[in-house]
């Protein structure tokens, strides 16, 4: 823990106390100091059913994405790399959707496993991809390759729930991707999953640290290249799982939150860059929600929506690097 | 091989699509005959197949064929000045700009009933400037790009761009009220559903306008194939001839989005199963795309109606499903041929 650290804590705080307030209707400090005591009323009921889990949902969903975005670029030393744009999400998206259409799996147990086991087929598929490609294959390629995945298990999905219309009702809603209406027992699926993440992050932190020059110097560091490589993209896909069993297939969120932590002065090496990035992607998570909240009002955008009016000016930015982007 | 051989591949073509046609006709929730479908369509037979053919079922089949026609043409057109096989309008953000632009129309002209104050036959031409205006932005964005502009740049550029469009989408749909929003949802996906005659004759009198300019411009379209120096050797304005294919088409690609929705990847396939079947350098080349086209989105329509009927499915899903593996596949074997 830096000091980077505790400040980014205490702006989550303050942005998921800031959560608890606003939205169609803002209340006061007291009402919703009341509303968490346990206080009766519409009003309560509202902060205290509504605003609550959402809040928590966006925070640990945020922060599961984030690292996984962080795992996966630094894994792969690709700065395009997202688990939303490498059609992760959409696996698990698609897993679930096909858990529920074909077998009705439906305890929260089931899901999660459903969402691992798709994310886990993509990011093969599409890494595979990338691989078969050739040597040559650089961040593009695969961003290509992870978009069109993406797309193809979209219409996939889309087609599924078109013929199972039970299955559309039960997940269309789950598959446009949010916080909003999220129940809090999803926190049980998704918290140990970010812990473990976290977890597995740090322990994987010294050898990702020598896997940011390239493979030969890690290699000459006595870093098993290849095993720490799959076990970060593991890694990474699981957070993505835990993240979509949650709040649905989110894109861009593990674009936006590792570029920034990276820019972040102070967080000392992988290991406090993990944590960095997890605070950040709880943030945007939060703050992207309550925008969500406000700029269609009185109706609710989707936050994916929201979130690719900032992902794609980034990523026309990165594009437009010259350097890290080779292609 | 002998001179007859490419007209003898396009008349097959053409056979084939007119075979799909009748079956298309005759398949419905009352199966009518081949034979019937003929006699119909020549305008004897019974009353009430007269009836189904000519008002409830050609419409559609002819708009899902010129659509796709339009949508081949313009993926031959983008692949030719992009030099580059992966190009497509789906790629490069164009069908997404197209539909970000019919959406806004809708949005703008729409009023607090959900009634349009204007006539939907201006829809196009907000496809049109939807499609122009993302054209511009990623050929601006690719031009201006540090490392210089090159074909896998003006994709990746497309590709981020197309997920803006989709965003802005979403939220106009949101903060409505649009017109239609309901089937704005299935147009979105791309599907022939709806059909009336005066859909066909918009796209059909695009497709006529579209037909001499390119009929015209078919030597700096042969001399766009060769590489950049060659091509201005044989006295070709580069720069010219590309801003007018492009512009040609993003014309097509609005004119069929505007109709029939975002239906990915015609664009794509089309020009290649041309280009195997009937060679790119083969007089017809671009004819014998067009009729592809119309083979695969009628296919797709077609089957997309049947297959789960009585529900529809967007035809958009079904040619995305025949799309993407040859995308990923032209990505996998492109990277070592091209740079």
């Amino acid at each position: 823990m830096t000091r980077l650290h505790l400040g980014l804590a205490l702006a989550l705080g303050i942005a998921m106390v800031a959560s608890l307030h606003i939205g169609l209707r803002t209340y006061a400090p007291g009402t919703v100091l009341a509303a968490l005591r346990g206080s009766e009323g519409q009003d309560a009921l509202i902060i205290a059913t509504l605003r609550a889990p959402r809040t928590l949902v966006a925070a640990v969903a945020g922060a599961s994405l984030g690292l996984s975005g962080l795992l996966v670029q630094q894994a792969t030393r690709n700065p395009l790399a997202e688990p939303g744009l490498l059609g992760v999400n959409g696996g698990a998206a698609l897993a679930v959707t096909l858990g529920v259409t074909l077998f009705g799996a439906g305890t929260l147990l089931q899901i999660g496993g459903l969402a691992a086991l798709g994310a886990l087929a993509a990011t093969g598929i599409v890494f595979g991809i990338a691989a078969l490609a050739g040597g040559t294959a650089g961040p593009a390629t695969m961003l290509l390759a992870g978009v069109t995945v993406a797309g193809m298990f979209a219409s996939v999905t889309q087609l599924l729930l078109l013929v199972d219309e039970t299955a559309l009702e039960t997940l269309l809603f789950w598959l446009s991707g949010g916080f909003a209406d999220r129940g809090t027992d999803l926190l049980r699926l998704g918290l140990p999953v970010l812990i473990g993440g976290l977890v597995g992050a740090m322990l994987l932190a010294p050898s990702l640290d020598a896997l940011g020059l390239d493979d030969d110097s890690a290699r000459s560091l006595g870093v098993r290249v290849v095993a720490v490589r799959l076990g970060a993209l593991g890694l990474a896909a699981l957070l993505a799982a835990g993240a979509v069993a949650m709040a649905g297939p989110v894109v861009f969120l593990g674009l936006v939150a590792p570029h920034i932590a990276r820019r972040l002065p102070g967080s000392g090496g992988m290991a406090g860059l993990a944590l960095t990035a997890c605070l950040t992607g709880a943030i945007v998570a939060v703050v992207a929600d309550i925008a969500a909240r406000l700029v269609v009002a009185p109706g609710e955008a989707p936050v994916g929506a929201v979130l690719a009016l900032v992902g794609v000016p980034l990523l026309v930015a990165l594009l437009r690097q010259r350097r890290g982007v080779a292609t | 091989m002998s001179a007859g051989t490419p007209a003898i591949r396009l008349a097959a073509t053409g056979a084939a699509l007119g075979l799909l046609v009748v079956l298309a006709v005759g398949l419905g929730s009352s199966f009518l005959q081949p034979g019937r479908v003929v006699a119909a369509l020549a305008g004897e037979g019974a009353r009430m197949d007269v009836v189904i053919v000519w008002t409830l079922r050609l419409p559609r089949v002819a708009l899902a064929v010129l659509a796709g026609m339009a949508l081949a043409l313009a993926g031959a057109l983008l692949q030719r000045v992009t030099r580059n096989p992966v190009a497509a309008p789906s790629v490069l953000g164009i069908t997404d700009g197209a539909a970000m632009g019919v959406v806004t129309f809708l949005w703008l002209f729409s009023d607090s009933a959900n009634v349009l104050n204007v006539s939907i036959h201006w829809q196009p031409l907000a496809a049109a400037i939807g499609a122009f205006g993302f054209a511009a932005l990623v050929a601006a964005l690719t031009l201006l790009d540090p490392a210089g502009p090159s074909p896998l740049r003006l994709i990746l550029y497309g590709v981020a761009l197309a997920a803006l469009a989709k965003a802005a989408v979403t939220l106009m749909m949101i903060l409505g009220p649009v017109y239609r929003a309901g089937q704005a949802l299935t147009w979105l996906t791309g599907s022939v559903g709806a059909a009336h005659w005066s859909d066909v004759a918009i796209v059909a009198a695009g497709l006529a306008l579209c037909l001499p300019v390119l009929a015209a411009l078919r030597l700096p379209f042969a001399q766009l194939s060769l590489d950049p120096d060659s091509a201005r050797a044989t006295g070709l304005d580069l720069g010219q001839s590309q801003v007018a294919f492009l512009a040609l088409a993003v014309v097509l690609t609005a004119l069929a989005v505007s109709q029939v929705g975002a239906v990915g990847f015609v664009g794509l396939v089309a020009p290649h199963a041309a280009r195997l079947w009937h060679g790119q350098f083969t007089r017809g080349y671009l004819l014998s795309s067009a009729l592809i086209g119309g083979l695969m989105v009628l296919g797709a329509d077609t089957l997309a109606r049947t297959i789960a009927a009585p529900l529809e499915l967007p035809a958009g899903a079904i040619t995305a499903l025949v799309g993407a593996p040859l995308f990923l596949w032209l990505l996998m074997k492109g990277r070592r041929a091209h740079g």
